[in-house]
């Protein structure tokens, strides 16, 4: 189980990292996951700088082909991020939603 | 009472399934389905999601079209049947990421399709009795529905944010009345620790929807005087295409009133988001002065109905109506529909 | 600086199912002690270099552990740097005996990795990055696969000259005897193999390994013939995304100017050298960080062989680096300088590269969190 405290703490770092504007550094099609992450694969996990400078890693969501390039512009939404199993508390992050 | 809609705000999942796609795995005919059902298709929640990022999502679309900061909201109060844990609120889980501080009353509602219309006429209590000035009602669902269950066309998931306050210069429309109805019928039921819901199959249908629906609105055209044409548009909690269509009609409604707020041509039936989402169909087009009735159903069973005055047209960003939102869409197939249904 | 590399031995690398972490170190140091003619009493010290005895295997005070195994009761202590682990273990070798405290160490580094599924191993190999990295689902694989997007576009590399440094260490490989791989592969192979995180396919990639390799290092240096002239390391942000630039190691530049100055010698001074190939991108990055091609050069010298053992200068992998002769995690490091030792030593049989007076090793920690560098030379 995750630890409650952990998520928590963090929790206060994923809120300044809401809705923020960015744009891709550079991203890669996951097709072997690691352990809790198998039932999303196949998925992208890409670097973003976001407004402010501040580089973040996480998944890109709901993208076409064409969004997956250098450059492409994206914005930060809240998401369910690792597999909490059955009893522990659920941990919210932060993923990449292209825009236009 | 002077309560008013301040701002509101909703969201639609990216994915959608069609009815047929379903249909064709179950050896159905989808024109079988449109008939019964009157659904085409509807949006699925992706696999990261859940009522809580939903509700968040409307939420700060309802936030930007608010004219104070977050902290000034002091209640928020969100109505789901797929709160992602029996024990620990949906609400604070977003209150906080919302930035909205500490100083705020919050609680989760359950009741079916209806948990969110409760949560407004709580809410508008609150603000009536002058003990808040502001506060935020959210209904918000990622329905779940038995493989080859008829639920399945139409189980659908999406979220809708409404700020209520004081009424004032500013508010979008005013809350003119409410009027409620409640019963011990089980006509549709999840037992705690079950995953899907059940169902009374045609008993949810006239000792049930069609019961309190029409007994709560009797109820409020008395209560106000008001009568069907007095209204501009209606919105009613919409399980399928047909009961919202069949119970306008027996009240009095014309299709032209009730056409506007269907949302569930378009997505089926995100259950506590529903009725509240045909009532931001009907706001993003609605004009100053026009009566709006809204009715919920929750089965279990109740009805909520709130009488809406409009003060003034929302100007919203182009991209923020529900039109195009729900523009902003992607098929998917059975399979992956079934992968997405295993939250992560 | 006096310190002496008495002599090196590793294990063999690859699946080793009836092999316990404690019989491989017990059997590779033993032969060890042997083959130098060193017996165990003359050892002063053991640094054990390893990285998931914790995470996967729940053991933790391995100082201890092969103290117990090996019965020794001088001061033995586990050195973690993730992949790194081997490389820094021989760094503080280095630095114990420069201090004057300890005159004979032993290095061994070891990694038993095949006890658990993949999936889990890839888990718990992400111990060596940073927590948001986690929680993006982001594995090894694609912390390399996200520098090698970004590299490939900025020198428009192909995936073919990615796939040359995979066929290049396997032909290494072939002529070596520890290797887990010791098949000859094609860059058709490579680029047909499965894809693990675009652009880098299965064969780009180093395998999960079991392995141990073990040195002694001393201030003695009455018989022996080779000597490490530098021991440098670096260290750079745990998390890829923090990084000035997703194409260069700065851990890596750092670490090898310093080692260059240490040893008073340049690049081109290098005969062979073990670089860090945990992914085909890592060597072409590498090769850069370390000074011997320019920015965005590599790729096509290493596709046009020169690198290759007959073919060019430096001979770079002579073992099969990490992608041939495996990756058990905390053994790469101190093999690297095994394979120098033989190297310099002139008893690297097939693989030996004609007149290697100076080598080189390059050992990397993570994406890129920490780099160790040394620097060899016959005496």
């Amino acid at each position: 189980m995750l630890s409650p405290v952990k998520i928590w703490r963090n929790q206060k770092k994923v809120k300044s990292l809401l809705n923020l504007e960015g744009k891709i550094l550079s991203y890669t099609k996951v097709y072997v996951p690691p352990a809790g992450f198998e039932q999303q694969a196949p998925y992208v996990v890409a670097i973003a700088e976001l407004v402010g400078g501040i580089k973040v890693i996480a998944q890109l969501i709901e993208w076409q082909d064409k969004n997956l390039k250098i450059g492409q512009k994206i914005l930060t939404v809240l998401r369910r991020t690792k597999d909490p199993g059955l009893e522990g508390i659920i941990p919210y992050g932060i993923k990449f939603k292209p825009v236009d | 009472m002077e309560v008013g809609i301040l701002s509101y705000g909703i969201y639609i999942p990216f994915y959608r399934l069609k009815a047929e796609s379903i249909a064709q795995i179950w050896g159905k005919q989808a024109s079988d389905i449109q008939n019964s059902l009157g659904v085409r298709e509807k949006s699925v929640a992706g696999l990261d999601e859940d009522s809580v990022t939903l509700a968040y999502e409307a939420s700060i679309r309802a936030l930007k079209n608010y004219h104070l900061p977050a902290s000034s909201i002091e209640a928020i109060f969100v109505g789901s049947e797929s709160h992602p844990y029996a024990v620990n609120p949906t609400s604070t889980i977003l209150g906080e990421f919302l930035g909205v501080g500490h100083n705020y009353l919050a609680t989760d509602l359950q009741f079916a399709c209806k948990a969110a219309t409760t949560a407004m006429i709580s809410v508008a209590g609150l603000i009536s009795a002058k003990i808040i000035k502001s506060g935020l009602i959210v209904g918000t669902d990622c329905a779940q529905a038995k493989p080859h269950d008829i639920l399945e066309y139409t189980a659908a998931s999406a979220a809708a944010a409404v700020i209520l306050g004081k009424n004032s210069a500013d508010s979008l429309a005013k809350i003119i009345d409410v009027a409620s109805v409640s019963s011990d019928t089980p006509d549709f039921w999840r037992r705690d620790g079950v995953r899907f819901p059940s169902h009374g199959g045609r008993f949810t249908g006239e000792p049930a929807y069609f019961y309190h629906v029409e007994l709560v609105s009797q109820n409020i055209f008395k209560k106000t005087g008001l009568k069907p044409r007095n209204f501009k548009y209606c919105v009613f909690h919409m399980p399928n295409g047909k009961f919202p269509r069949i119970v306008a009609g027996r009240l009095g409604f014309t299709p032209a009133q009730l056409a506007p707020s269907l949302i569930i041509d378009h997505i089926g039936n995100p259950y506590s988001a529903s009725s509240l989402l045909g009532l931001s169909k009907v706001l993003d087009i609605a004009n100053k002065d026009d009566l709006i009735l809204l009715v919920s159903y929750g089965s279990g069973a109740g009805s909520d109905a709130v009488v809406l005055k409009v003060l003034r047209r929302n100007d919203h960003s182009k991209k923020e109506k529900f039109i195009d939102i729900v523009n902003r869409k992607k098929y998917i197939n059975y399979v992956e529909y079934l992968k997405f249904g295993q939250k992560i | 600086m006096n310190v002496q590399v008495l002599g090196g031995l590793t294990s063999n690398f690859g699946e080793l199912w009836d092999t316990s972490p404690r019989s491989l170190v017990r059997e590779t140091c033993y032969q060890l002690f042997k083959n130098t003619s060193l017996p165990k009493s003359k050892i002063d010290a053991v640094l054990v270099a390893n990285m998931l005895s914790s995470s996967l295997g729940n053991q933790d005070h391995l100082g201890a552990f092969f103290a117990e195994e090996l019965g020794l009761n001088v001061p033995a202590v586990k050195v973690e740097a993730a992949c790194a682990s081997g490389g820094m273990a021989v760094h503080l070798a280095v630095l114990s005996i420069l201090s004057g405290q300890y005159k004979n160490v032993l290095v061994v580094g070891v990694e038993k990795m095949t006890d658990y599924k993949p999936e889990l191993v890839n888990k718990a190999l992400m111990g060596a990055g940073s927590e948001g990295e986690r929680e993006a689902g982001a594995t090894f694989s694609s912390l390399y696969a996200l520098m090698a997007t970004k590299y490939m576009a900025e020198y428009k590399t192909k995936e073919e000259e990615l796939a040359q440094v995979a066929v290049k260490n396997h032909y290494h490989a072939s002529l070596s005897s520890h290797a887990q791989f010791k098949n000859q592969i094609t860059i058709d192979a490579v680029l047909k193999s499965p894809m693990i995180a675009t652009p880098l396919k299965i064969l780009d990639c180093s395998p999960i390994s079991d392995g141990a390799a073990a040195l002694i290092l001393s201030s003695d240096n009455k018989n022996s013939k080779v000597s490490i002239v530098a021991s440098q390391s670096g260290s750079d942000s745990l998390s890829l995304s923090q990084r000035e630039n997703l194409t260069s190691l700065k851990a890596a530049v750092i670490s090898s100017r310093n080692a260059y100055k240490q040893a008073g010698i340049t690049p081109e001074d290098i005969d062979v050298a073990e670089v860090h190939d945990c992914f085909t991108i890592a060597e072409i990055i590498a090769m850069e960080d370390l000074g011997f091609f320019k920015k965005g050069e590599a790729a096509k010298n290493i596709f046009a062989k020169k690198t290759w053992l007959g073919f060019g200068r430096p001979v770079v992998n002579t073992s099969g680096g990490l992608k041939a002769a495996g990756h058990p995690v905390g053994a790469t490091g101190v093999k690297q300088v095994v394979e120098i030792f033989h190297q310099l030593n002139q008893t690297a049989g097939k693989k030996q590269v004609r007149n290697a007076r100076i080598g080189l090793t390059h050992n990397v920690g993570g994406s890129g969190g920490t780099c160790v560098i040394h620097i060899l030379k016959r005496n």
